[in-house]
């Protein structure tokens, strides 16, 4: 238990008094492995423990995730990372404060290319980059929102081998559900997805797998439990029970035991709507890249991990602010560490896992390594913004 | 004037709106399905308004579009403006998102939501009301067909096996087609 001294959690908090200000919290969700923490939130019951009744409301996009939570017709969402920020930051679209009040998971999603390529000799990313650099036709990718994490981890991933994601190649953007089917019918060379999409693509035979997002940054950010600062303003006990519930969640799910019955529940059509057995696989961190290469992978995807997953790091946030920069959805540097501070709601969180004794990290900042050897740790936003060879 | 495109798979509501827009005095430049859509797609309408249904999955298609042509400098499509959060919160009720350039002002937005938002509306209802005429008319049948089993088989004149049918519904506070439907199923079972 690493407690932090700097967040006195529980000094202003006393749960006799502190109600929820609002009892029915309708949270959005789109079909993907990592909404399992809002789903379970509500089927094992966590939410009535702290005084809420959590209402999953399944969604058909990402922009729809969005437009909802500003518009209030939702009250907090499962959402990207980056799609948070963009809100606000006012990237393409309504400019709203926004607050992170957890991060969700850690690992669990992929890239993946089209059977077809494989036809033409490309199993990973150097023999990709030698293809499209051949310039015999153009190539096109698929994302799933342009602020996004899968957007930034594909062209990170593309970028470490040279590729330039935004003059060498086509970008795309596909709800997740969509993915697969997208690629089936030949819309796209290739896809960055949250699972058990990219599962999918190999159970169907329409792609494999070239790189796992832990791959890219072991233990990355991926979705967050997001609202607007204002929700938040109004009702913070009502925020500070959610993310009680999501904390339970958590840590029902990351214990192993759980995770085939979770891969059960979350499998019915009402949430991810896939075959629990394509669901499993990668959620057990049991992996295949659909060319005959079979692993355990032990950074699969994490909810808890000991407090380290849904503590929400400055360092996480910026990390996406520096990506923004670098592929010019900003156009000059934000001030860094003062956007992580507003959005990410790191006091809330500490009071929510003081009362379930959950430890709290003592730094807000954490260091990485990530797949090119650079190192992040929120030091210098601006030089690491700066110093990739591949930028917009 | 303000130039509209209408990204619709449903082509009987997207031409509706259409010609309400129009008589509302808008240029409707296009309609599109979410299978059309592409950057050139988008590109080639120039609208300074984009209307889509706020639950179509290829939002997000769309919304790399924007953003895109956003960072390129073309002309520039982004939800809303923030004066319009009421009339967009309306509109998204009725399922209906709009995607509008900068320049358009609150007042022409407003009137453009508020014709799409009453056209979506127009549309579930008369689709609702065509559902409830359908069952109307099955349940129609098939009080004609157990009324004709009932001639068949017993005899009576037609108003006769209403009326005894009629009768039973009430004495059962059954539904006349229930009654019509066991009537029917008692005839296939061969009883």
């Amino acid at each position: 238990m690493t407690q932090s001294k700097k967040y006195p959690a529980s000094a202003n908090f006393n749960s006799g008094s502190d109600a929820p200000e609002l009892k029915e919290i309708k949270v959005g969700f789109i079909p993907l492995t990592d909404c399992a923490s809002v789903v379970i939130a509500s089927l094992m019951k966590f939410d009535e423990k702290y005084g809420i009744k959590i209402i999953p409301c399944k969604q058909p996009s990402w922009a729809a995730v969005r437009d909802k939570v500003v518009s209030g017709e939702l009250h907090a969402a499962q959402a990207l990372y980056g799609l948070v920020y963009g809100v606000h930051l006012g990237i393409g679209g309504l400019q709203k404060d926004m607050a992170v009040l957890m991060t969700i998971n850690n690992n669990g999603q992929g890239i993946s290319l089209a059977r077809h390529l494989k036809d033409k000799g490309v199993t990973d990313g150097t023999s990709l980059a030698r293809l499209i650099k051949s310039r015999d036709r153009d190539y096109t990718f698929a994302h799933t929102f342009p602020t996004g994490t899968h957007a930034m981890w594909l062209y990170y991933w593309l970028a470490s081998y040279g590729i330039d994601p935004i003059a060498d190649i086509k970008t795309i953007t596909v709800p997740p559900a969509q993915m697969v089917m997208n690629a089936r019918v030949g819309s796209m060379d290739g896809f960055c997805v949250g699972e058990p999409w990219n599962a999918r693509g190999i159970h169907d035979k329409v792609s494999f797998s070239v790189a796992s997002s832990q791959d890219i940054w072991p233990d990355h950010p991926e979705k967050v439990l997001g609202a607007t600062a204002e929700f938040v303003a109004q009702h913070p006990n009502t925020a500070r029970s959610l993310v009680m519930a999501m904390l339970d969640a958590a840590q029902f799910i990351d214990t192993q035991a759980n995770r085939a019955r979770v891969a059960e529940l979350i499998a019915s059509p009402d949430y991810v709507d896939a075959p629990a057995e394509v669901i499993a696989g990668r959620f057990l961190g049991n992996y295949e890249d659909g060319l005959g290469k079979t692993w355990h992978d032990q950074n699969h995807i994490k909810f808890f991990n000991d407090g380290k997953v849904p503590f929400p790091y400055l360092s996480d946030g910026m990390w996406f602010l520096t990506q923004f920069k670098r592929w010019g959805l900003l156009k000059e540097d934000p001030d860094y560490l003062a956007v992580a501070k507003q959005i990410n709601r790191i006091e809330l969180y500490s009071q929510a896992a003081a009362q379930l004794n959950v430890a709290v990290p003592a730094e807000p900042m954490r260091s990485s390594t990530l797949m090119d050897g650079s190192v992040w740790d929120g030091k210098d936003p601006e030089g690491y913004a700066a110093r990739f060879e591949v930028y917009a | 004037m303000i130039r509209i495109l209408i990204i619709d798979d449903a082509r009987d509501r997207a031409a509706w709106l259409k010609a309400s827009l129009e008589l509302a005095g808008f240029d409707v430049v296009g309609l599109l399905s979410w299978e059309q859509v592409d950057e050139d797609s988008i590109g080639a309408a120039s609208a300074d308004v984009i209307i889509v249904d706020a639950n179509a999955p290829g939002r997000d298609t769309l919304e790399q579009i924007s953003l895109m042509s956003n960072t390129l400098e073309k002309p520039v499509v982004v939800l809303g403006a923030q004066k319009d959060q009421h009339s967009i919160r309306e509109a998204m009720r009725a399922g209906v998102s709009a995607y509008v350039a900068h320049e358009i002002q609150g007042e022409d937005l407003s009137a453009i939501i508020h014709v799409a938002a009453a056209r979506f509306a127009e549309h579930k209802r008369l689709r609702d009301e065509l559902k409830e005429a359908k069952s109307q008319l099955s349940e129609r049948k098939l009080v004609d067909r157990a009324k004709g089993i009932l001639m068949a088989d017993h005899g009576y004149s037609e108003p006769d096996a209403y009326k005894r049918m009629r009768s039973m519904a009430m004495s059962k506070g059954k539904r006349l087609a229930e009654v019509a439907e066991a009537i029917i199923m008692a005839k296939e079972l061969g009883a």
